[in-house]
């Protein structure tokens, strides 16, 4: 015989066995009243809005970032270009 | 005999829908009515539905924990999740179908949990195969056929161990095992070939077959 074989045996036998019996109907229920009256959790920002911010606050990121990135990709010119809000004399 | 029911059935497209009523053919009236009562917050309705599933859920946990504090709060936690979940039973599937895949995600998780922590000694827990005599297989007594399965499952991961606990013991298919657990059926059918492939290994180890006197 095969150990495998070996082991459906045993399941088919084990299959047999009573099963203890516990009556949890009522401790159920305490539970149940017990979280049900437990303060509900404070919900923090919703998904919806803490995803949007975050949209937004990329959005703001990248726009000044693409700004920037035109300054650096000639700074040169940045040496030699008037500065419009100062006057130098 | 459904169009007693839907007098009393307020709201479209819920679980108190009478078109769900109407057009289900695996849930039992009766279930029907107390799922729906316990969802309108009746408690003895709830009571009605834990004392009717309370023994084929204790019986597969019992699969999971042979220690009976541990099963009987293992029941609990099923029925009380259960309960706060009612509102998503569809009723596409027998109430005790849904029941038992809540109850085997549960004991999973606990096999996760007990898994995290320090390791039993095992061999201590072995020794329950000294004490059986070479018998006939109908002479076995099934608790300890149960205990001696159950010893040697244990030396599986929790997968595994999951995987061929339903197969040995519940006679679940590869089928109704993925949809229990929420896994792709090869994923059942590769960790079942494996599963089984270390269990013999383990109960050659142990020379089971021959402390059992099944040699022949």
């Amino acid at each position: 015989m095969d150990a495998l074989e070996g082991l459906v045996r045993l399941a088919r036998k084990a299959r047999e066995e009573p099963t203890p019996v516990f009556g949890v109907a009522e401790a159920v229920r305490l539970r149940i009243l017990s979280e049900d009256q437990s303060p509900e959790s404070v919900t923090l920002i919703p998904l919806g809005l803490f995803g949007g911010l975050s949209a937004l606050a990329a959005s703001v990121t990248l726009a000044l970032a693409v700004q920037f990135w035109s300054y650096m990709t000639s700074p040169i010119m940045e040496l030699v270009a008037p500065l419009p809000e100062i006057r130098l004399w | 005999m459904a169009n007693a029911y839907c007098q009393c059935w307020p709201a479209e497209g819920t679980i108190e829908s009478p078109v769900a009523l109407l057009y289900n053919t695996f849930v039992e009236p009766v279930d029907w009515s107390d799922v729906a009562a316990s969802v309108q917050g009746d408690d003895e309705a709830y009571g009605r539905l834990v004392r009717r599933y309370e023994k084929p859920i204790t019986s597969l946990l019992w699969r999971f924990t042979r220690d009976p504090v541990q099963c009987e709060e293992l029941v609990q936690q099923v029925f009380v999740e259960a309960y706060f979940s009612l509102k998503t039973y569809r009723g596409d599937a027998p109430l005790l179908h849904w029941l038992r895949k809540i109850a085997t995600r549960t004991g999973y998780r606990f096999w996760r949990e007990k898994a995290k922590g320090p390791q039993e000694t095992s061999l201590p827990e072995f020794d329950v195969l000294e004490e059986i005599e070479a018998v006939e297989e109908d002479r076995i007594d099934p608790a300890e056929a149960a205990t001696v399965l159950h010893t040697l499952l244990s030396r599986l991961s929790p997968d595994d161990r999951l995987v061929l606990t339903l197969l040995y013991f519940e006679e679940c298919g590869t089928k109704e095992i993925a949809e229990r657990m929420g896994w792709s059926r090869a994923k059942v059918k590769t960790q079942a070939l494996r599963a089984r492939r270390k269990m013999k290994e383990i109960a050659e180890r142990e020379h089971l077959l021959e402390r059992l006197g099944w040699t022949l």
